[in-house]
Formats: C-alpha cells, sequence, structure tokens
C-alpha cells in the first residue's frame, strides 16, 4: 500500500511542475498577441498528458509486462512521456506553421531578450502592441519538457492503481479525473500564461508543487482506502 | 495474415480517420465560433461591431469534444454489448452525440447573444441560427463518427486497454485541444481580422474590432469554415492523424525489428524520441526562415 500511495503523492506532483513547462498563452495566442500555444493551461496539458497516459497503458497492457519490476516500470514510463511528448510537439509545429504562414508573424518570445537555447534577439520582432507571438525555440523546448514530465506523471498515476488492483478500466478513469486536479491547481499558480521556464511566472512552481504534493496524498489516501473496500 | 500487417493496416486507417475528424472539427469550431477567437466575437459588439457570425463558446474545445465523443462512444458501446453491429452502433452513437452538439450549439448561441442584446444593440438573426445549424452539426458527426472509428480500432486492434467511452473521451479531449492549439489560430488571428495588413498578430488596441464583411456581402461563419479550410483545417487534421499514426508507429517498428519485450519496447521510445528531435529540428527551421523573411521592427 504504502509504494502505490508514495507513486500518487508523486504522480501529482510531477503532473503539477509538467505544466509549469508548457508554453500557454491562452486567448490572446490566439490571436497572436501573446508568445505560446493558443489555447488554455489545463486542456493542453490534458490533451498531451492524456496522450501519453494511454502510451504507457498501452505498455502496462503488453504481455510479459510485470508492474513490480522496475526496469518495466521504467519502460511504461518512458513509453508515456515519448507519446505525451509526440502529441505537443507536433501541435507546436503545425501551430507554429500556422504563426508564419497563415499569420504572417515572427516566433518571438517577450519575457527574454535572447533566446536562452538560440542565443536570438527577441524583442525587435515583437509587434509594438503586443507581447510576442507564435513558439520560439525556447518555448519549443520547454514545452517538450511539459510534455514528458506530463507523460510520466499520468503514467506513474495510472500504474499506482494498476498496483492497488483496480481494473483497468477504472484506473484509467481515475488517473484522467486525477490528472485535471493536479492540472487545474497548476493553472491556478500559474494565473493565466506562461511561456515556459525562462518566464519570471516559473518561479512560482514550488508553490504549485507543494498544493499537488498534498492534494494528491490526500487522494492518494481515499484511493488506497476504495482499494481495500473502506 | 501476418498480425502485423494487420496491425499496420488497423493503425493506418486509424490515423486516416483521426486526420478527417481533426479537419471536421476545425472547421465545426470556425462555422459556430467556438473556443479562443469567440472572445473577439463576443468582444465585437461592445466595439460597435454588430455581426452576423454564430457564437458559441460552449465550453472549452476539448471539454466539449470530450462529452460529444464520450456521450457517442457510451452510446456505441452500449449498443455493440447489445449485439448490434459495429458500423451502425458507431453511427447511431454519433447520431446522437450530433443531436446532443445541435441542442448546446443553439443554447449557447441565444444565451449569448441575447445577453449582448440590450446593452450593445447585437440583434438574434434567426436565419443566423437556421443556416449555420446543418454545418455545425455536419461537420461535428463527421468528426465524432471518424474519432469513433479511431477509438474502436484502438480498443479492438492496437492493444488499448481502455473501454470504448474512455478512449473516446480521451480522444476528444486531444482533438479539442489540438483544433483550439492550431487550426483556431487561423480563425483567431487572420481571419478575424483581414481588415488589418497581413502580419504581425492583433495588438491588444484592435481586439474586438472584427471583420464584419465578407469578400461580397456580410461575413458569418461559414465565409470563415470556406477560408480556413484552405490551411487551418487541413493542418489541424494533420496534427491529430500524426499524432495517433506516430504514436503508434514505434510500436510497429519495435515489432518488425524484433527481439524480446525489452528491446522491442526500447526500439519505440528511440523512434519516438527520433520522431520528436526532427520536429524541434523543423520548427527551428520555420523560425530562421521567419526572421529572415519578415525580418525586425525597425520603426518603433
Amino acid at each position: 500500500m504504502a509504494v502505490p500511495l508514495v507513486e500518487i503523492t508523486l504522480a501529482g506532483a510531477i503532473i503539477n511542475a509538467s505544466v509549469h513547462f508548457v508554453p500557454v498563452g491562452g486567448a490572446p495566442a490566439a490571436m497572436a498577441t501573446s508568445t505560446g500555444i493558443g489555447t488554455g493551461t489545463t486542456q493542453l496539458a490534458a490533451g498531451a498528458g492524456f496522450t501519453g497516459l494511454m502510451a504507457a497503458a498501452i505498455m502496462a497492457a503488453q504481455k510479459g509486462i510485470v508492474l513490480s519490476n522496475p526496469i518495466h516500470l521504467a519502460i511504461i514510463l518512458l513509453s508515456g512521456a515519448v507519446g505525451s511528448m509526440i502529441m505537443l510537439a507536433l501541435t507546436m509545429l503545425l501551430g507554429q506553421l500556422i504563426y508564419v504562414f497563415g499569420v504572417g508573424v515572427v516566433p518571438a518570445a517577450d519575457k527574454c531578450e535572447k533566446d536562452p537555447i538560440t542565443g536570438d534577439y527577441q524583442k525587435s520582432y515583437i509587434t509594438p502592441g503586443t507581447t510576442g507571438h507564435a513558439i520560439p525555440t525556447v518555448c519549443f523546448i520547454s514545452g517538450l519538457i511539459g510534455a514528458a514530465l506530463g507523460g510520466i506523471g499520468g503514467g506513474l498515476a495510472y500504474i499506482a492503481l494498476k498496483q492497488l488492483g483496480f481494473a483497468s478500466e477504472v484506473a484509467g478513469i481515475i488517473a484522467v479525473g486525477f490528472f485535471f486536479m493536479n492540472a487545474v491547481l497548476a493553472s491556478y499558480n500559474i494565473g493565466g500564461t506562461i511561456e515556459g521556464f525562462h518566464d519570471p511566472k516559473f518561479k512560482k512552481m514550488p508553490n504549485g508543487i507543494i498544493a499537488s504534493f498534498i492534494a494528491s496524498l490526500l487522494t492518494g489516501v481515499i484511493v488506497v482506502g476504495m482499494s481495500i473496500g473502506i | 495474415m501476418d498480425p502485423t500487417l494487420l496491425v499496420l493496416g488497423a493503425l493506418a486507417l486509424s490515423g486516416a480517420a483521426a486526420t478527417v475528424a481533426g479537419c471536421a472539427e476545425d472547421l465545426e469550431s470556425d462555422v459556430g465560433s467556438q473556443s479562443n477567437p469567440n472572445s473577439q466575437v463576443q468582444l465585437g459588439p461592445q466595439m460597435g461591431n454588430i455581426h452576423r457570425y454564430f457564437n458559441k463558446a460552449i465550453s472549452g474545445e476539448p471539454v466539449s469534444y470530450g462529452l460529444y465523443v464520450a456521450v457517442a462512444g457510451a452510446v456505441a458501446w452500449a449498443l455493440i454489448n447489445m449485439g448490434l453491429s459495429v458500423p451502425i452502433a458507431l453511427v447511431v452513437g454519433a447520431g446522437i452525440a450530433a443531436f446532443i452538439h445541435g441542442a448546446y450549439a443553439v443554447s449557447a448561441y441565444l444565451g449569448r447573444i441575447v445577453g449582448q442584446s440590450k446593452n450593445f444593440g447585437q440583434p438574434v438573426y434567426m436565419d443566423v441560427v437556421l443556416s449555420h445549424l446543418g454545418p455545425i452539426v455536419g461537420h461535428g458527426f463527421i468528426a465524432v463518427f471518424c474519432m469513433l472509428i479511431a477509438a474502436y480500432l484502438a480498443t479492438s486492434m492496437l492493444g488499448n486497454p481502455f473501454p470504448l467511452p474512455l478512449v473516446a473521451l480521451i480522444f476528444g479531449i486531444t482533438v479539442g485541444a489540438i483544433g483550439s492549439s492550431t487550426g483556431d489560430v487561423h480563425y483567431g488571428a487572420e481571419r478575424e481580422y483581414q481588415k488589418y495588413p497581413f502580419g504581425g498578430g492583433v495588438p491588444v488596441a484592435n481586439q474586438g474590432d472584427i471583420d464584419i464583411k465578407a469578400e461580397t456581402g456580410i461575413r458569418n461563419g461559414m465565409d470563415s469554415s470556406y477560408f480556413c479550410s484552405k490551411l487551418g483545417g487541413p493542418l489541424t487534421g494533420l496534427t491529430f492523424g500524426l499524432t495517433v499514426f506516430l504514436g503508434g508507429w514505434g510500436d510497429i517498428i519495435g515489432e518488425i525489428v524484433g527481439g524480446d519485450l525489452i528491446s522491442k519496447s526500447v526500439i519505440a521510445i528511440i523512434v519516438g524520441i527520433i520522431i520528436v528531435t526532427i520536429t524541434a529540428y523543423l520548427n527551428r527551421v520555420i523560425e530562421v526562415y521567419a526572421r529572415k523573411k519578415y525580418g525586425p521592427y525597425t520603426d518603433r
């Protein structure tokens, strides 16, 4: 019982951290008025995280997989991370195509003078009256890290639920709800939009992780209680 | 037949269905003006732009599509377990979801427009409701039905351990997140603001000043769908289709290369990482192209 409880608690903290990495610009980004992906924090993180959760579940359902085997566990979590990264990478890449060829903007981050990865200057490419647009390299890489963590967090929660003896169907739906809970907590902590790990808002992440840690621990206790029939 | 070939065929069909679903989902959200760009349609009358757009932000796209596809999946799942043939069950499930979609669309339009009528003078156009409802429900039906096909293949052929309604829910949330992040940008940042020069995005001062005139006559949601079908819709479809296809492609490669479970799985993970690396490289290529092509602002 102790191991799944620890896994669930850690999974919640990881999911919360993952959301802080994903560059979401919300409604302003959909109008190319701010940097990032043009949708809501929770919804995008959930979209990517659930893709990773399904990839992890498919791997966990393979014949010969033993959930108590650490190597098998690592493979399941990595499968979740890769599934999630593929979804978000494609979303960012094809979104970038629309920004550049459909809207005609240059990818530019507002929260840094120079892209910390490529060294490109950003400010002079930002349209006056906006706070950046599209998905520059630093945001893309940050998004990939977030997606990987989201897939690992979702996968870990699913494995913990399976280890508690839940059927795949029940474990899946609880993991979906659990993911939403932690993504919403992260979204409250972010308060709207974030560009990625270079954004000053990213420094608020420890608060979000603590909140998710506590909420996930409580959820873990309830889920463990459910599994033993309380 | 070789089981790997069967899985490959199912994956290809699943990817193709997902591509059509993604495209139809984005075009439906353009006809009905859902998701983030809806904020501009909502803001339009307050800025003096009385419009004939449909206006139905029922909720965020991921949540609303999660609902429709999960309803369709649950109905289809029940009918399949009652002994009905799979194709008919999927059609009936998608049909019931289409009715629910239509009901939400009408109530959302009336609720949102009436809320703006008294203070900002935005009329409720009944002909807009009647003319747009067909394309909204029709595109929604195509999107939901194609996602159900992909979800059914995932559960029956591709080793997904979740039941059909749960896979359908996850696919609905994913397609909503993708449509909202990719295709809707074409609608929100370009189509709604075509009267401004191409490029540059939408400065805050221009927000709400949406186009109300079409190429001929007064603009409506179907004009937007026509425009977005040239770039936003297809790219949304491509994103979702590739997500479904490439997500399973690594497993196929692992299966073909063979070996024990661990080596097959590691190959699948490596293939996934290679795909992600290629996308990161392509993203950088597009970024460099845009910086060279459009250049910096020199007249600040």
